[in-house]
C-alpha cells in the first residue's frame, strides 16, 4: 500500500492537533475539519482500501518533472498526475476505489487542506507540495514537485528549520516572515522529522497568519478608538460634575447640566450606532422587508433635518421622481440611511450651502443622491470613509464630529439591501453620496 | 568522483547558490526596513549575518573549481559551473551593498531623522523584484524570464534620478542636512547598483542555458552625471538631468 499519504495525513493531524490547542484555537478549527477528512480517509485507507498494485501509473509517470531527480516513491505519480486531483478533489470515496483509489484519495485530500503542507522525501526533493502551499509561496505545485526546496522556496529561516530538523530530528514550530513580490507574509511553519519520507524526510506544515495579523491590527485600533470616542465626553463630564460638587452659581450650573446632558447624548448615540453596527455586522439584524416609497421616506427625513439646516444656514431640498418610486426594504433602516447621510452632509457644509436629496429609477435600480456643497473629501480619503470611525482630517472634525460611524452603517444596510453605496467628491465644491438598491429585493426574511 | 557524485555535488552547489541568494535577499530588505525605521539593532544584525555569505561564498566557489579540476565537466555543466562563479560575485556584492546601507543607518542614527524620499523604498522594492527573478531565472534555468528582468532597470534609474534631485534640492533648502541627505544619495546609488548586479545574474542565466555569452540591455546611470548637472537640478522649473 502506498506509505506515504497517510504518513503525511497522520502527521499533518498531529500538528493540527498542536496549533488547535494554541492560543490561536479558532483560526484552526477549520484546519482540524479538514485534518479530520483527512484522517478520516486514512482509516478508510487502513480498515477498508484496496491496495495499491506495484506498477507504475504511465501518465503519472511522464509528468515527473526533473529528470535529475532522485527515484521517487509511488506519491509522486499520484501527486503529479491529473487524474489524481480530480479522482481526489471530487470523488473521495467510493468511486476512487479502484485499482490505486486509496492514495488518490488521499492525494486529493491532502491537496484541498487549507494549510501549505510540503513533504521532502530522499535527497530532500520535494515530494508533496500542496494547492495551499503553492498559494503561499506562488509557485504551482507541479513546478515544485521533485525540486528541492531552496530552489522553490526561498526563505533561509525556513531553509534553516528545516537543516535543523533534518540534522536534530526534534519538531519545530516558528513563526517567520516570507518576501514575496507583493508584502511580506506572516507564517507559523513547522517542521517535523519523518523517516516514512526516506531517509532526511521531513514534513513541513505551513499556516499563513498574514490576515489574521491584520485582522489583530484592525481590532486593535477599533478598540483604541472606541476608547477614545466614549472617553473624551466622559472626561468632560467628569470635569463639570466635580465643578458643580465644588459648588457654583445658578447660571453656570444651569450651563454644565446642559452640557452633561449634550455629552451623555453623545456617549448613547455612539453606543446605539456601535450596537446598531454589531448587529449588521454580525448579520442579526432582520430585515422588515416591504414596499416602501423612497420619495416619503426621503421626505420624512428632510423634514426631519429642518430645523437643524435651518439652524446652520444651510438650504435643504428634495428633489422627487413625479412618478413616484418604491423600492422593496425595510423602512426604518432606509430611512435611517438618508438621516446619517443627511447628518453627515449637513455638519460638512458651511453656512450659505446646500444639501440636496435626490432620487431616481435607473433600469431595475431605484437611486438616492444625496449632495452637499460642502469642503469635499480628499480623493486619498475617498476610499476610505465608509470605514468605521474613519475621520477624513481630524483637526477639521472637531467640534462636529459625529460618532464616526455613520457611513458605516449606511454602507452596512445599504448592501444588506444588497445595493451598494459610493461616493464622489470634489475638494472645495461638495461631495455626493450615491446609493444604489433594487428596486424588487428578493431574499427570504431570515436570511442576511 | 563518480559521475553520481558530480551531480550531486553539482546540484548541492546550485541549491548554495540560491541559499546565498535567498540570504541576500533578505539582507537588503532588512536594510533598507532599518534604515527607513531607524533601527539600529537591525542593521546590526544584518552587518553580522554577512559573515554567513562570505562563508557560503567561499564554500561555493571551493566547490565550483573541485567540480572544474577532478571531473573536467562539458557543454552545460561547464556553463552552470562558470555561470555560478560569476553570479557569485554579484550577490556577495549585493550583500555588501546591504552592509553598506546597515552601515549608513548606524551612522545616521544619533543624527535628527531625516525622511528618506517615498521613492526610496519604491527603489528598493524595484531592484529586490529584479534581483528575486533573476535567482528564479537561474533556479528554473529559464532564459526567457532572465531576457525579461533588465527591462526594469530603466524603472529603477528613474526613481534614482528622482531621489537624487529631490535630496540635493533638501540640501539647497538646508545646509544642516548635507551630511543625511548626501548618505541617503549613497544609499540609493547602491540601490542603483544591485538592479545592476541583478542584470549581470540575468545575463550568467542566458549564457547557462543557450550557450552564447550576451549583453542584456541596460541603461547605465554614472554618478558623475548627476554632479555635472547639478546646477540644473537646483534651477527652478528644470527638470532634473536625465
Amino acid at each position: 500500500m502506498n506509505r506515504v499519504w497517510p504518513a503525511v495525513a497522520a502527521a499533518a493531524l498531529v500538528v493540527v492537533a498542536g496549533l488547535a490547542a494554541s492560543p490561536r484555537g479558532a483560526l484552526h478549527l477549520g484546519i482540524v475539519a479538514a485534518c479530520a477528512l483527512a484522517v478520516a480517509a486514512l482509516v478508510w485507507t487502513v480498515t477498508g482500501g484496496v491496495e495499491r498494485p506495484g506498477g507504475r501509473d504511465p501518465q503519472a509517470a511522464a509528468a515527473v518533472p526533473r529528470s535529475g531527480a532522485p527515484p521517487a516513491p509511488d506519491v509522486l505519480q499520484t501527486a503529479v498526475s491529473p487524474a489524481a486531483a480530480d479522482a481526489g478533489s471530487g470523488r473521495a470515496g467510493g468511486n476512487t476505489r479502484g485499482a490505486n483509489g486509496a492514495a488518490l484519495g488521499l492525494a486529493g485530500i491532502v491537496d484541498a487542506l487549507p494549510v501549505g503542507v510540503i513533504a521532502l522525501g530522499a535527497g530532500g526533493r520535494i515530494d508533496v507540495f500542496n494547492a495551499a502551499a503553492g498559494d503561499i509561496f506562488g509557485v504551482s505545485p507541479e513546478r515544485a514537485r521533485g525540486r528541492a526546496l531552496i530552489e522553490i522556496v526561498r526563505n533561509s529561516e525556513l531553509d534553516r528549520r528545516v537543516a535543523a530538523t533534518i540534522r536534530e530530528g526534534a519538531r519545530d514550530t516558528a513563526a517567520i516572515t516570507h518576501l514575496t513580490s507583493g508584502a511580506e507574509r506572516h507564517l507559523v511553519v513547522t517542521t517535523l522529522p519523518h523517516p516514512a519520507l526516506g531517509p532526511g524526510g521531513v514534513l513541513i506544515i505551513v499556516s499563513d497568519t498574514t490576515r489574521v495579523r491584520e485582522l489583530e491590527a484592525v481590532r486593535r485600533e477599533f478598540v483604541s478608538n472606541v476608547s477614545h470616542e466614549l472617553r473624551t465626553p466622559l472626561t468632560a463630564v467628569k470635569l463639570m460634575v466635580e465643578t458643580l460638587q465644588s459648588g457654583v452659581d445658578k447660571a453656570a450650573r444651569e450651563q454644565f447640566l446642559s452640557s452633561i446632558a449634550q455629552e451623555t447624548e453623545r456617549m448613547i448615540a455612539l453606543v446605539e450606532d456601535l450596537l446598531d453596527l454589531a448587529r449588521l455586522e454580525s448579520g442579526k439584524l432582520e430585515l422588515r422587508l416591504g414596499r416602501v416609497d423612497v420619495g416619503e421616506v426621503c421626505r420624512q427625513a428632510v423634514r426631519a433635518q429642518e430645523a437643524r439646516a435651518q439652524a446652520g444656514e444651510v438650504r435643504l431640498a428634495c428633489e422627487l421622481p413625479a412618478e413616484g418610486l418604491e423600492v422593496t426594504a425595510d423602512r426604518d433602516k432606509l430611512s435611517q440611511v438618508l438621516t446619517n447621510l443627511l447628518d453627515n452632509a449637513l455638519r460638512h457644509t458651511p453656512p450659505g450651502g446646500n444639501v440636496t436629496v435626490r432620487t431616481y429609477a435607473d433600469g431595475d435600480t431605484a437611486v438616492i443622491e444625496v449632495a452637499d456643497t460642502g469642503s469635499g473629501i480628499p480623493s486619498t480619503a475617498l476610499a476610505h470613509i465608509f470605514e468605521r470611525f474613519y475621520v477624513v482630517d481630524p483637526a477639521r472634525a472637531r467640534g462636529r464630529s459625529g460618532t464616526g460611524l455613520g457611513l458605516a452603517i449606511v454602507k452596512h444596510i445599504v448592501e444588506a439591501h444588497r445595493g451598494s453605496v459610493s461616493a464622489e467628491s470634489e475638494l472645495g465644491a461638495g461631495s455626493r453620496f450615491i446609493c444604489r438598491l433594487p428596486r424588487d429585493l428578493q431574499i427570504p426574511a431570515h436570511g442576511l | 568522483m563518480g559521475r553520481e557524485n558530480f551531480h550531486r555535488i553539482l546540484d548541492e552547489t546550485q541549491q548554495n547558490v540560491l541559499r546565498m541568494g535567498s540570504l541576500v535577499e533578505e539582507a537588503i530588505a532588512k536594510a533598507v526596513d532599518a534604515l527607513t525605521r531607524s533601527d539600529v539593532a537591525l542593521a546590526e544584525e544584518i552587518l553580522k549575518a554577512d559573515d554567513y555569505i562570505d562563508d557560503l561564498n567561499v564554500l561555493i566557489e571551493t566547490n565550483c573549481l573541485n567540480l572544474l579540476a577532478l571531473q573536467q565537466p562539458m557543454a552545460s555543466d561547464l556553463r552552470t559551473i562558470a555561470a555560478m562563479l560569476d553570479i557569485i560575485i554579484d550577490l556577495e556584492r549585493i550583500g555588501d551593498h546591504a552592509c553598506d546601507i546597515a552601515q549608513i543607518t548606524k551612522n545616521l542614527a544619533n543624527e535628527p531623522l531625516l525622511r528618506p524620499p517615498v521613492d526610496l523604498p519604491l527603489m528598493a522594492a524595484k531592484a529586490r523584484e529584479m534581483l528575486r527573478e533573476a535567482l528564479d531565472a537561474f533556479a528554473h534555468h529559464d532564459a526567457e524570464m532572465a531576457h525579461k528582468v533588465p527591462e526594469k532597470d530603466d524603472e529603477v534609474d528613474r526613481l534614482y534620478r528622482r531621489v537624487f534631485s529631490e535630496l540635493i534640492q533638501f540640501m539647497a533648502k538646508d545646509p544642516k542636512a548635507i551630511g543625511r541627505a548626501s548618505n541617503l544619495i549613497l544609499v540609493a546609488l547602491y540601490l542603483e547598483r544591485i538592479a545592476d548586479h541583478s542584470t549581470n545574474i540575468c545575463e550568467r542565466v542566458v549564457y547557462m542555458v543557450e550557450g552564447v555569452p550576451k549583453k542584456l540591455k541596460r541603461s547605465v546611470v554614472e554618478f558623475n552625471e548627476f554632479i555635472a548637472h547639478s546646477d540644473e537640478i537646483l534651477s527652478p522649473h528644470t527638470e532634473p538631468a536625465t
